[in-house]
């Protein structure tokens, strides 16, 4: 091709421009990450670049400080991945449930009444993280909430309330009303034929939304930051306690546990979604 | 046609996509002012051909000379070419003036000839009125025109049109198709069509392109592709055709379904061919006045208006007959019948 | 249509998920509550003053820096993310496809301070660059690229750009590659049809993306934090300090409800925008 956003054949400056740019945000959006795998692998006790020799020996220290409880620490690593853990599950249930019906409701509803709505669960997508962060604070310190892990789970409901709609709207608009029609003539009640028929058309967008549910709760840190208490903390709040003052190789290699696990969480969105729906 | 020198010239001209061979070697002169149909099933190459002229594909090898100059490596935007998408691709930013004028702006033609222009266009186009329309306003007959009207804005040397009728519905489609001959007549401009419609390609052209697995199995004026397809392909593909096996009896003659007809094939006594005939070249005859045709029963019958259509059934093969009622005789199902084949309209090839 | 879905059914399968927004819902009504009380710790009363104490010079600077480092840092992430966009949309091989979505993701969704450790790797005294010029016998002293807001703009950078990216993406995938084809055949290069005929049709995602991008840039708190320092104070760091040593609550609440107003500001008069140049493009 010739002529197009990207053409494949041809020398011009445009083909350049383009490919250069993108370069950079290849590069960019890359680089931290490499860069953390790589001195990970560091056999030195300090960060500094190049790293002199290579070995696995912070992994052991990872894998060492999940196996042996060290009583000195006051919130312990296995702790804060135990409950880090937690809250993205119960996360991820409670907002895939609740997406479900209203994604349905909203396709087969008033087209008014469904953009409105559609705003109204994109606010937490754009609302700033820190005003989140302090309202939650300030409405859990002063009632004086005791409500555990919930205190952390709610606001990341909201939080991924955005993500997990998309996926199951976008998975919604493949379906057609007839299939249901179908279904409905030939004996099926509206909800047998939404369980028999819709849910299972829809399968793919409510596994992506789940995953997604599940990547952004584990991984939250602003909210997290204004909510933890010492009783419920969760890993990001344990990293940034620990590596506050400095850098240390070990929770390199625990990040690189974490970029493996995002990615291939990412890569099994993908192929949920691949090319069917967009992943925003 | 006026004249009848060679416009465009492919020579030899390949494509391939990774494994796929897209095109094998065409070859073709286009001369100047003629109507050139491209034809073919999906997937044949026409629409990489008219690609690769409009210069939106390279070619693998092979060359275009456009009055003898080679512009195979010119970018399509310098080739200056006139072309009519599938989509139309009217720009929806811009209205149905500043989409005619676009190609003219880009020539840094002055305000006032672009005004003048895009008048004479909608006119010729008679459409007057909808200069400062969003394209978005216009119907699709209406959208058709701009699109033409666009392309032809920058008086192109070649018109391309990669089936742009095909989203039209049947009625307004046959009267764009006359609109268009029309209009390529007034303007003069050598024009090809991609389409896979041989009733559209019948209709429009000057020179008929059949095309199958990127080649071209036949290159004539539309008459003669129907009359004496050169292959069984081109046959069956315009306006299916009967194919039925034959055989040289003797020189000069061949026999089809038993019976001995006159047909100069060239060809040795005894080689076994396959023989088309158009359904309304086959005659009825009574069956009592049959002396050695071939007889068969009718197996289908269906008045269509103007014309009978038939299917007959000889020795096990079904044949597509179709009569005018006036000549038709008073037939039913299962009635018997003697056909009468036409050597003069029997399209003969090897086997 | 024999299957309408009728109101009561549509309140009951939509008010699960109304229950679940509903406490975010509350702590945005609680924070513009709390920037009108009059006590700084408890709400009781109204009064403005936690906005005029607002009006002092070190606030407006946040205010200031906030709005430069996401404008600057939304214009260079627009700029990368379409040419980002059109690679991923004309990449053939499904599996290059992958990769180039799990690189731009990524950034996004892990974990940030991850990122922020990258970077700092990159970029501190002793970090990739530094170590790098200093080698190659460029520099002598390394150069500080962190806990500054050169730092502070390239995380920003790096983070929002899947926000870009995407939208993009999805308005790539509309635009139909005949459009670009006749600008071509009517005499247009690449550039003339990059300009002319790419950025209009593209222009409501464009507006779209780029509004997200600031709105997410603006309120950015984590980056700021952990590759600024004390040094570049964003809103969002600022707002945090209030509460933190300051223990000013409503003073942050009404830092917030700024934020808040500046943003939607920005995301309304896109939204208009868009709506503007979408009558125009609707084809």
């Amino acid at each position: 091709m010739r002529v197009g956003l990207l053409p494949t054949e041809g020398k011009s400056t445009y083909r350049f421009t383009v490919l250069f740019l993108a370069t950079i945000g290849i590069l960019i959006s890359s680089l931290p990450v490499v860069v953390v795998t790589i001195m990970s692998f560091s056999a030195s006790d300090n960060t500094g670049f190049p790293p002199p020799e290579l070995s696995l020996r912070w992994y052991w220290e990872v894998i060492a400080m999940f196996t042996q409880e060290d009583a000195s620490s006051a919130q312990s690593v296995v702790d804060s991945t135990v409950t880090s853990l937690l809250v993205a599950f119960i996360v991820m249930a409670i907002s895939t449930l609740v997406c479900i019906p209203l994604a349905y409701a909203l396709a087969r509803g008033d087209r008014r009444i469904r953009e409105g709505m559609e705003l109204l669960f994109t606010l937490p997508l754009v609302f700033p993280l820190v005003i989140l962060g302090i309202a939650f604070l300030l409405i859990a310190e002063s009632l004086r909430l005791e409500i555990g892990i919930w205190r952390i789970v709610i606001p990341h409901v909201a939080l991924v309330l955005p993500f997990v709609l998309r996926n199951c709207i976008g998975a919604m608009n493949g379906i057609s009303v007839e299939t249901e029609e179908a279904a409905v003539s030939l004996g099926a009640s509206p909800l047998r034929a939404i369980w028999d028929v819709v849910i299972p058309l829809m399968r793919a967008g409510i596994l992506a939304g789940l995953i997604f549910a599940l990547i952004i709760s584990f991984n939250e840190f602003t909210i997290t930051f204004f909510m933890y208490t010492i009783d419920v903390s969760t890993l990001p709040i344990w990293m940034y306690s620990r590596t506050v003052s400095s850098l240390d190789p070990s929770t390199l290699a625990l990040s690189v546990f974490i970029i493996v696990a995002d990615v291939v969480l990412i890569v099994l969105v993908d192929k949920l979604i691949a090319g069917r729906a967009n992943l925003f | 046609m006026s004249t009848s020198d060679t416009h465009l010239h492919i020579d030899n001209v390949s494509k391939t996509f990774g494994d796929v061979q897209a095109l094998k070697g065409v070859d073709l002169e286009i001369k100047r002012g003629s109507f050139v149909c491209l034809l073919g099933p999906s997937g044949c190459g026409k629409t990489t051909l008219l690609r690769i002229i409009a210069g939106f594909e390279n070619a693998s090898s092979g060359h275009l000379m456009l009055d003898g100059i080679d512009i195979s490596q010119m970018p399509p935007h310098k080739r200056g070419f006139g072309m009519v998408f599938q989509s139309l691709a009217l720009f929806p930013h811009m209205s149905v003036a500043k989409n005619i004028a676009y190609g003219l702006k880009l020539r840094n033609i002055s305000k006032a000839e672009q005004r003048n222009r895009v008048e004479e266009l909608l006119n010729v186009i008679e459409l007057p009125e909808i200069a400062e329309r969003p394209v978005s306003a216009l119907s699709g007959g209406q959208r058709q025109r701009v699109a033409i009207a666009r392309a032809l804005a920058i008086q192109p040397p070649l018109f391309l049109l990669d089936e742009p009728l095909s989203a039209l519905d049947a009625k307004l489609r046959d009267n764009m198709q006359i609109e268009l001959r029309q209009l390529q007549q007034k303007f003069g401009v050598t024009t090809i069509l991609v389409t896979h419609d041989q009733h559209e390609a019948m209709m429009l052209a000057d020179e008929l392109v059949v095309l199958k697995d990127g080649e071209v199995y036949q290159s004539a004026d539309p008459a003669t592709v129907y009359q004496k397809p050169a292959n069984s392909f081109v046959a069956d593909f315009l306006g299916a055709a009967n194919l039925v096996p034959a055989a040289v009896s003797k020189d000069g003659h061949v026999t089809v379904m038993g019976q001995e007809i006159a047909c100069d094939t060239g060809q040795p006594v005894g080689t076994r061919l396959s023989a088309a005939m158009r359904a309304e070249h086959i005659g009825l005859v009574p069956v009592s006045m049959a002396k050695d045709h071939p007889v068969g029963a009718v197996k289908f019958l269906r008045d269509l208006g103007p014309a009978t259509e038939l299917v007959i059934s000889v020795d096990g093969q079904d044949l597509r007959v179709r009569c005018d009622n006036a000549t038709v005789p008073d037939l039913s199902i299962g009635a018997q019948v003697a056909l009468s084949l036409d050597g003069s309209r029997l399209s003969v090839f090897r086997a | 249509m024999s299957i309408s879905l009728s109101r009561p059914r549509a309140l009951a399968f939509s008010l699960p998920a109304i229950i679940a927004i509903l406490p975010f819902l509350g702590a945005c009504f609680y924070i513009f509550r709390f920037s009108i009380s009059a006590d700084k710790g408890v709400i009781d009363g109204y009064s403005i003053q936690a906005y005029v104490d607002l009006m002092t010079p070190f606030f407006g600077r946040s205010v200031w820096l906030t709005l430069k480092l996401s404008f600057v840092a939304t214009i260079i992430a627009m700029i990368l993310a379409v040419p980002l966009a059109f690679l991923l949309t004309s990449l053939k091989s499904p599996l290059a496809r992958r990769c180039l979505t799990v690189t731009i993701l990524l950034p996004l969704i892990l974990n940030l301070l991850v990122q922020a450790y990258g970077w700092i790797l990159l970029l501190g005294p002793s970090g990739v660059l530094n170590s790098t010029l200093k080698g190659l016998g460029i520099i002598e002293r390394p150069i500080f690229l962190l806990f500054n807001e050169t730092g502070v703009l390239l995380g920003l950078i790096q983070t929002s750009l899947p926000l870009a990216v995407f939208p993009i993406v999805s308005s790539v995938r509309g635009l139909s590659q005949e459009h670009l084809e006749a600008a071509s055949s009517l005499g247009a290069s690449h550039w003339r049809t990059f300009v002319d005929v790419t950025v209009p049709l593209l222009r409501p995602g464009l507006v779209g993306a780029a509004s997200i991008v600031f709105a997410f840039n603006a309120s950015a708190f984590a980056i700021p934090l952990l590759l600024g320092g004390r040094r570049v104070q964003m809103m969002g760091v600022a707002i945090r300090d209030m509460i933190s040593p300051l223990f000013n609550w409503s003073g942050a609440a009404a830092a917030g409800m700024i934020l808040i107003t500046l943003t939607l500001i920005v995301l309304v008069f896109a939204s208009w925008l868009v709506r503007v140049t979408s009558e125009e493009v609707r084809g």
